[in-house]
């Protein structure tokens, strides 16, 4: 696991939170490296000295860092190389969905300003995700913020992960602008049938707010990713589900269908949740089967290799971030590994699957 | 109440109908429906049923008319840059084959091949026109009659273009080292005609036991060297059709298992020398479908490697899949002689290549201008005019038009006009036929039909990919 929060010793404590750029070479807005003992790294960054230690196995430098003395912490918020950096825009939520890997809190800490320097700050064409809690919560920081970022830095790909639920009708002109071509957005529908999704995701009426803002999704052009999670509450109503995504839904443009991640209200909810696709494929590879005959794409996400037939194996992504990704010792054997995405770190056990194992 | 996007019906059977509307979506129902469509007296369950097929819209810009919108625009592509050429570097070739296409030059007449003023104003037009990839099909004549003019556009292409991919097609009767040598890149693909069993193929093409065998040693040798970068065309005489069953084993034999289907094209030299091939419809069609289901019989089982007709598969995406038109000849708009030009040995430009053949035959000169002077827009313009298939009086009846296309050079080469009413078309008629064989296939209850659609669309499992509504 990729530690994304280091521990570090500063020469002032009470200087204000930063962003900052790990860098051997001085430049804008650097903490230059100046010097080297064993795995304890120092940087300067104006009349501030910090000292990192450097987790074993990893290279920080170029990485964009948010710096705050007083709690004497570094966080990594984008990692020059990695394809999984994500922003936590805020941790308030208006779903409560019964599986939620980051459960939602009440409080709500402004950081925009210092995201819009680390995205400014980011290699170039790099992908960032927004997420959450429910970033549109914060909809004119975060639309200002998306703008702002690309009439500079046009290069730049966003992902956004929101329940959809925030889109009006007067939103449409200003979504139709250059700025939110460069935006991905993930909007999470978990069963076609009104009912199943409000349940999962804790609001009544949320389903009908999808289906009232889909479409004006769609008229602002913007690229649609929809998720869908396997649950126990679910998996029996994926092919219609599906069936729903396939007729109505030909604008979005991409279906990730996803594996439970064992982790936040999950965790606890475990065996009440947790579907094993190994054991009964049938609802996925129907669900597959339906939305490829209409040439919608798919990704299977968090999804081991050996647990699926193969003819869903073309479906799978490399979905778990490398910082949370992790094998079971068996796995060393396998012949797969480079292809397979893997576990979470939290869960690394293939136990939960009837079939799988050593390919 | 809802509001119903405008349908259109075609009887599949005695009992039954296919209803599709613009966007293409389809459903099969029957006579007690469409009367109740026509009385305007549709039940509740019809209601909810088109509703939750998104064929009906309850309040303006709800998600069904988002989506149906869309549908539409996916089946609307605007024109794009050139990006698939044809060059004819010679028009020499060293066979006669009694049904050749083009009208060809004996191999060693003079005036026939580019220049090298022609070969230099090809590299300089490329590079003006074409902006990312190409992919360039070498026809002919024999075009490897000029290896090295090939030569030449391969290494200005890999230069010039992100990503560049070459077809060579030719009749294989001459495989020399330089010709390996070339074929050898992973870029380069050869397409040759196989037109069944080496009788067959004698008979049709290669005249002499020698030549013939030759072809076969020659087929098998570029096999082995670049595997599945061969590929093989038949071309068949609908007087003189093979059984199913041995054509199919012929392909087999040479691991090719994704045919492509055609019957011999009423055009060029062919139109002389074969008058009676356009009568031969209602034969053609029975072998296609005795092919088919014999394909059908032979995908049973687990299997990676299953047989399929190029163009039933198409059809199959173009029903179910909008926004699936890589298809010059199944495309509407059809935009003529954008994405897709063809340059002829004397440096002309065609919107395609049945537009040199008939300007080869003296038929119509449907040249869109030259590589000296560039394009004639004019000339390309006045093509446009039946290139889109909705705004026919005769399709846009069809529930098939969203799925179907136009070939208004098709028209004009079989039936000397373009403003045909569509039915009486060959181009019609064929694709009437291959769409009512795709609904029959796609509402058959026969578990082998559905397991081999789901190979051929790329399924894991079989599904039902048809509605019906009772």
């Amino acid at each position: 696991m990729i530690e994304l929060s280091l521990p570090a010793n500063f020469s002032d404590s009470s200087h204000l939170p930063f962003i900052a750029k790990l860098s051997r070479i001085d430049g804008h807005q650097t903490a230059t490296l100046v010097g080297e003992i064993g795995d304890e790294l120092m940087f300067q960054f104006q009349d501030l000295t910090i000292s990192i230690v450097q987790p074993v196995g990893e290279d920080i430098i170029g990485d964009i860092v948010f710096v705050e003395p007083a709690y004497n912490r570094v966080s990594r918020w984008i990692r020059e190389r990695s394809d999984h950096n994500t922003l936590l825009v805020t941790e308030r939520c208006d779903q409560l969905c019964i599986m939620c890997s980051q459960p939602p809190k009440k409080s709500h800490i402004d950081m925009f300003t210092f995201m819009e320097q680390a995205c400014m700050l980011a290699p170039q064409n790099m992908m960032i995700g927004f997420s959450g809690g429910e970033p549109l919560l914060y909809k004119e920081q975060l639309f200002a913020l998306l703008e702002k970022v690309h009439t500079v830095r046009p290069d730049l790909k966003f992902h956004v992960l929101t329940n959809a639920q925030h889109f009006e009708e007067d939103d449409v002109e200003r979504l139709r602008q250059t700025a939110f071509k460069s935006v991905l957005w993930g909007v999470p529908l978990y069963a076609s049938d009104p009912s199943t999704h409000d349940s999962i995701v804790g609001k009544i009426g949320a389903f009908e707010q999808l289906v009232t803002s889909l479409p004006i999704m769609a008229r602002a052009g913007l690229q649609i990713e929809l998720r869908s999670v396997l649950l126990k509450q679910n998996y029996h109503e994926f092919e219609q589900l599906s069936r729903f995504i396939s007729s109505k839904l030909p604008f979005v443009s991409v279906w990730a269908i996803m594996q439970l991640e064992r982790i936040g209200f999950a965790k606890n909810r475990w065996f009440e949740q947790f579907v094993d696709h190994s054991e009964n494929s049938e609802p996925l590879m129907a669900a597959v089967s339906v939305a490829k005959s209409v040439g919608l794409d798919i990704s299977l996400y968090n999804i081991p290799y050996c647990t699926v037939p193969q003819k869903l194996r073309g479906f799978l992504s490399q979905s778990i971030s490398d910082w949370k990704r992790s094998f079971p010792a068996d796995c060393e054997k396998c012949s797969v590994k480079s292809i397979c995405t893997g576990f979470f770190e939290w869960h690394s056990t293939l136990e939960d699957y009837k079939y799988g194992g050593v390919i | 109440m809802s509001s119903v996007f405008p349908l259109r019906f075609r009887r599949l059977s005695e009992s039954s109908l296919v209803f599709a509307n613009e966007a293409g979506q389809f459903f099969k129902s029957n006579d007690r429906f469409l009367e109740r469509l026509d009385n305007e007296k549709l039940t509740k369950s019809d209601q909810e049923f088109l509703f939750d097929h998104a064929m009906a819209s309850r309040r303006a810009g709800d998600i069904n008319e988002m989506s149906y919108l869309h549908r539409l625009a996916s089946r609307l592509r605007p024109p794009t840059d050139l990006s698939y050429v044809i060059l004819v570097p010679t028009l020499r070739c060293d066979l006669a084959c009694s049904y050749c296409q083009v009208s060809r030059a004996a191999i060693n007449a003079k005036g026939f091949d580019w220049s090298d003023e022609t070969l230099l104003n090809v590299k300089s037009y490329l590079s003006k026109s074409v902006s990312k990839r190409i992919q360039v099909e070498f026809q002919g004549g024999e075009p490897t009659l000029r290896l090295d003019l090939m030569s030449q556009i391969m290494d200005f292409c890999r230069e010039h273009f992100e990503e560049s991919r070459f077809i060579i097609c030719t009749n294989l009767s001459v495989v020399n080292e330089a010709f390996v040598d070339i074929i050898s890149a992973e870029d380069v693909f050869v397409s040759s005609s196989l037109d069944g069993s080496p009788d067959l193929h004698r008979k049709q093409r290669t005249n002499t036991k020698s030549q013939t065998d030759e072809f076969f040693k020659n087929f098998s040798r570029v096999g082995e060297l670049i595997g599945d970068r061969l590929s093989a065309l038949p071309t068949l005489d609908s007087k003189n059709l093979p059984a199913p069953s041995d054509f199919l084993d012929t392909f087999d034999h040479y691991n090719m298992r994704s045919v492509f289907l055609r019957p011999v094209v009423y055009h060029g030299f062919a139109r002389k020398r074969h008058p009676t091939s356009k009568d031969h419809q209602s034969v053609w069609q029975k072998f296609y479908e005795a092919c088919i289901y014999e394909m059908i019989a032979r995908n049973i089982g687990e299997t990676s490697d299953f047989y399929e007709e190029y163009y039933l598969t198409l059809i199959l995406k173009r029903l179910l899949r909008p926004g699936e038109d890589n298809h010059i000849d199944l495309r509407s708009p059809n935009w003529l002689g954008y994405d897709h030009q063809l340059i002829d040995y004397d440096g002309r430009i065609y919107p395609s290549d049945e537009a040199r053949m008939m300007a080869r035959t003296g038929q119509v000169d449907l040249s869109i201008g030259d590589v000296f002077a560039g394009l004639d827009e004019e000339k390309r313009g006045a093509l446009q005019g039946r290139a889109f298939n909705a705004l026919d009086p005769w399709c846009s009846q069809c529930p098939y038009q969203a799925a179907c296309g136009s070939d208004p050079i098709d028209d004009l080469a079989r039936h000397g006009r373009a403003d045909v009413p569509k039915p009486a078309t060959a181009y019609c008629q064929k694709h009437l036929h291959i769409f009512d064989f795709a609904m029959k296939l796609i509402y058959s209850e026969d578990k082998k039909n559905q397991h081999s659609l789901a190979l051929w669309l790329g399924l894991p499992s079989p599904i039902f990919l048809g509605d019906v509504l009772q």
